[in-house]
């Protein structure tokens, strides 16, 4: 991938983005699949890869809960006694100096795929500013991670633009249609029958609306040989 | 107006209110406004665009299930009459979008080609904040009358209500996962009616029908079956196989 950014770093960026632009001492995105636990994708730094790293160690954590719930989860401080949601989490947080943990589904399509976590060291709530900027923050976290769990396709083929209008080509009606047709085409679930149709889209140099559009008016059906690395269907070695 | 007319009108309200005792689907609830749209005004067409947290909008319920209508209010989110009534959070009524074919250069041709060529868009609007545009497109040229203007507009503000379900708008975080919810909603009612048109061999209207089917036969909610299907959970064959209590 020569020349472009690749996953993990554009990842890093944007947590170091949100520790610049939100008032936070760290920023960390997971990814979760299927609601298991799979591990620290990006952070600001490697404290706060830790950090993000507790909630996998201890099984519970904001970040885990934002995922299976789809809404933000936030914890002012964690010392409040009231606090009582994550205790073995809260003990290594507070032993580390953190008391604020604010954390974000990231979606593609309405699957949750992971969250973007924030932390801090000072007790309080969170602004509405801070609010509106992790919530876009959450939303542009969901490329990295598409691109991640979809590595077997050839990203230098991308041709649609930044990132935001990457994630617009995703939220379009005949996507969503597509991707349905597509799960019964090749028997997967949506994030993989999505992250099929994009790279589909790429190898044959179109758009995404351009292959769904074929899908949902039947001129193309995908199937696994379209792939050719991967003949059993299985989309990544991730998945 | 006329006793018909009248009548029709009570149903229409009556209808929206009793979908609202009781756990509702918020889905079923916005398409059943848009049909009731069509049938009491003089319009061809109605959907209904939400924004989410970041004022994007996006479609959530449409009077027509077919692709090709979703589309054109789903375009709107780029431009069109519900972005700018949606920004400006009043109404815009364009009589014949013939002469507005600069103001927006993609969505009048998209329009027309569907055979509409008159657009009226009202504010979803709680207190001072607006969420979303009520889209209604005419095959006719000519402006709404006023009756049919202030019906649309109280059919919108009922859903408004309806939507939000007594969260204080104030209450951002809530109000936003809220629409966040119908916005899901609504694409998981499209993956799954996918799946159903893959699997059945049928049209996404179809597909829509037979996802409507089952969940009234097993007493579930719209969007619950439809993320049933679409994350996988129950077979698909028991939904698309739901034609023959059709029949």
């Amino acid at each position: 991938m020569a020349g472009a950014v690749g996953p993990v770093e554009s990842a890093d960026r944007l947590c170091h983005a949100c520790v610049d632009l939100l008032r936070v001492d760290g920023a960390a995105i997971s990814y979760v699949h299927h609601g298991t636990s799979r591990g620290t994708f990006g952070s600001s730094d490697e404290l706060s890869r830790r950090w993000d790293q507790f909630q996998f160690t201890f099984g519970e954590g904001p970040c885990l809960d934002a995922v299976r719930q789809g809404r933000p989860v936030v914890a002012g401080d964690l010392q409040d006694p009231k606090e009582v949601r994550w205790p073995a989490f809260a003990g290594a947080m507070l032993g580390d100096g953190v008391r604020g943990v604010f954390a974000f589904p990231v979606r593609i399509a309405a699957s949750r795929i992971g969250a973007l976590d924030l932390f801090r060291r000072t007790p309080g709530a969170i602004d509405d500013d801070v609010l509106d900027g992790a919530g876009w923050a959450s939303q542009l976290a969901a490329l990295p991670l598409l691109d991640l769990i979809s590595a077997d396709v050839d990203w230098e083929a991308i041709g649609e633009g930044g990132g935001w209008s990457q994630l617009e080509s995703l939220e379009r009606i005949e996507v969503y249609q597509a991707t349905g047709m597509v799960q019964v085409q090749l028997d997967v679930d949506a994030t993989e029958a999505l992250i099929r149709l994009r790279g589909y889209a790429f190898s044959h140099d179109m758009t995404i609306s351009e292959v769904a559009w074929a899908i949902v008016e039947r001129q193309l059906s995908l199937s696994p040989d379209d792939f050719g690395t991967d003949p059993d269907g299985t989309a990544t070695s991730l998945l | 107006m006329n006793a018909e007319r009248e009548r029709s009108v009570t149903e229409a309200f009556v209808s929206l209110a009793d979908s609202l005792v009781g756990p509702f689907d918020v889905v079923e609830m916005l398409d059943g406004l848009t049909e009731e749209c069509v049938r009491l005004l003089d319009v061809a067409s109605a959907g209904l665009l939400l924004a989410d947290g970041s004022g994007v909008l996006h479609v959530v319920a449409a009077s027509s299930e077919q692709t090709r209508s979703l589309e054109l209010f789903q375009l709107q989110r780029d431009e069109g009459p519900c972005l700018e009534c949606y920004r400006t959070g009043v109404t815009v009524g364009v009589a014949d979008l013939q002469r507005h074919a600069d103001r927006w250069p993609q969505f009048v041709p998209a329009a027309q080609k569907r055979g509409f060529v008159s657009v009226h868009a009202l504010p979803m609007r709680l207190q001072d904040q607006v969420l979303g545009a009520l889209g209604l497109f005419g095959a006719t040229v000519g402006s709404l009358n006023d009756d049919d203007l202030s019906l649309g507009q109280a059919l919108a503000h009922v859903a408004s209500v309806a939507l939000v379900a007594g969260i204080a708008t104030t209450d951002r975080t809530r109000l936003n996962q809220q629409l966040q919810n119908a916005l899901e909603s609504r694409v998981f009612v499209e993956q799954a009616k996918g799946a159903i048109a893959q699997h059945a061999n049928v049209t996404m209207e179809e597909a829509f029908t037979l996802l409507r089917l089952y969940s009234r036969d097993h007493d579930q909610r719209l969007t619950d079956v439809a993320q049933a299907v679409a994350t996988r959970s129950i077979p698909i064959q028991q939904v698309a196989g739901s034609r023959q209590s059709a029949r």
